[in-house]
């Protein structure tokens, strides 16, 4: 059975700067901590970035990979994309020019199969029922 | 003997138009990068156009010259007065009204023909060879024609009595056209001072950097420091007292304007980057043209305010003498205003 984490889109908001960056900082956080974050930034209202919204990007791409998770940008305004070239980091993120593009550009996720845990023996003995049923 | 009339400013006004052929919409396009300075007045490869301009009228030995800057400009009446130092500019409220009284007194002096020109456009054409046939025209008012349409540049006897709307008739309506075949580039729109530059480093014209050719197909002006791990790749231009830091790359036609400072690792490629102008740590300029508050990219057609200090600012603009300043000053303004001309005048001062 193949369950998709659900990908959460969220709105960047109009002005990009240092102190609006850490506020969505803050709010994006908590969905960086969990296992293999998927999240979609929709930059349609962004008309304003700068290096400190650059910096905050940048951070919480970083946040979720280091979980095996990705973060995508989408709709990014050609205001947005003159600053992402500017400094350089236009090809570090995948962009879109929909939120829905690329929340399907996520695909589907195979869910971890909850597995029993292996007995303490298994690593020197090998598979031991086989073994007695063999037997 | 010859008169020249420099006109920094905006056409004839909306109500004193008397034909829409000088018209040009795009002068505000924009407006917001060019912060209301006339593109003529912005460096390109070193000098302005309203600078390259009246060096070509003493070239050719004017006896007189006068610069009006029209008060439309006087939030950036700096920049101007750094621009042209050859001729202080002088302020008025309005240029164009200014015209005939300048004319007048030209005639009172004995210069009996005179070029008016609205410094707006770069035209490389010999001067000479239009007064030849303005004289052999025997018609009071000349306009030089590319063709494209109408320059804004006349050649005008300074007999011409008229005032108010027939003088501006007879500069827009009845002048005879003389067509000239030589570079031009009508500085409309910043695009325009981009391709201008881009023209001059391929000597597509004959605009030449206002520098040394330290090697082929770069310019540098006095004063200008490249640290020796940056690179140039020409055709480029490095602007007097500009600095190129550690790891930068200049290269595709870029100039790189006075007093600018790229900062360590900055790539500016096909690029203007405008006089006083400070580029920051590891970016990335493409097809853009940059000043000290905002960024226009040419490729996508925007302009983007840039107000962290970090990416752009202004550089700290060096101590220089001041500006000269006409020794009439505002007070010619006044007077011209005033239809007062009674300020002495010496054969051999400049305004």
């Amino acid at each position: 059975m193949l369950i998709s984490r659900p990908v959460v889109i969220m709105q960047l908001p109009e002005k990009l700067n240092r102190e609006n960056a850490q506020n969505f900082s803050l709010e994006l956080e908590p969905l960086l901590e969990c296992h293999r974050p998927r999240i979609v930034l929709d930059c349609s209202q962004v008309g304003y970035v700068d290096g400190a919204g650059v910096e905050m990007l940048l951070h919480s791409l970083e946040e979720a990979m280091k979980r095996d998770g990705d973060l995508k940008l989408s709709a990014v305004s050609p205001e947005s994309e003159v600053m992402l070239e500017l400094m350089r980091v236009d090809r570090v993120f995948e962009v879109f020019n929909t939120p829905e593009e690329a929340v399907r550009s996520f695909g589907a996720a195979p869910v971890e199969a909850a597995l029993p845990e292996a007995p303490w023996y298994a690593a020197a003995f090998g598979d031991v029922e086989g073994l007695k049923q063999a037997g | 003997m010859l008169g020249a009339i420099g006109i920094i400013g905006p056409e004839a006004s909306e109500n004193d138009r008397v034909s829409s052929d000088t018209r040009s919409t795009r002068w505000a396009h924009r407006d917001q990068f060019r912060q209301g300075t006339p593109l003529a007045c912005l460096e390109v490869l070193g000098r302005s156009t309203v600078d390259r301009v009246v060096a070509g009228w003493r070239h050719i030995a004017i006896d007189a010259i006068t610069l009006l800057a029209d008060g439309y400009f006087a939030s950036v009446r700096g920049e101007i007065d750094q621009g042209v130092r050859e001729v202080s500019p002088t302020w008025v409220e309005h240029a164009w009204g200014c015209v005939p009284e300048i004319l007048k007194n030209y005639r009172e002096r004995g210069i009996d023909t005179a070029v008016v020109v609205r410094v707006a456009e770069y035209i490389e054409m010999d001067l000479l060879v239009a007064l030849q046939f303005h004289k052999e025209q025997q018609h009071s008012v000349t306009r030089v024609f590319d063709d494209i349409g109408p320059l804004d540049t006349w050649i005008v006897d300074t007999s011409l009595d008229q005032a108010g709307e027939r003088i501006r008739k007879a500069l827009f309506l009845e002048a005879s056209r003389h067509a000239v075949a030589g570079y031009v580039n009508r500085l409309a729109d910043p695009r325009d001072l981009r391709r201008l530059a881009v023209d001059g480093l391929n000597a597509h014209c004959q605009l030449r950097p206002n520098g040394l050719e330290i090697r082929p197909g770069v310019w540098m002006s006095e004063g200008a420091q490249v640290d020796r791990r940056a690179r140039i790749v020409g055709p480029a231009f490095i602007g007097h007292k500009s600095r190129i830091e550690e790891q930068c790359l200049i290269t595709r036609c870029s100039n790189i304007e006075s007093n600018c400072q790229i900062d360590y690792g900055t790539v500016v490629e096909d690029s203007t980057v405008l006089s006083n102008t400070y580029v920051g740590i590891g970016l990335d300029v493409s097809r853009s043209i940059v000043n000290s508050t905002s960024l226009l990219n040419l490729e996508r057609d925007v302009v983007v305010e840039v107000n962290d200090p970090g990416i752009i600012r202004q550089n700290r603009i060096p101590h220089e003498e001041p500006p000269r300043q006409s020794p009439y000053g505002t007070a010619w303004g006044r007077a011209l205003l005033a239809k007062d001309v009674n300020i002495p005048l010496d054969e051999s001062e400049e305004f």
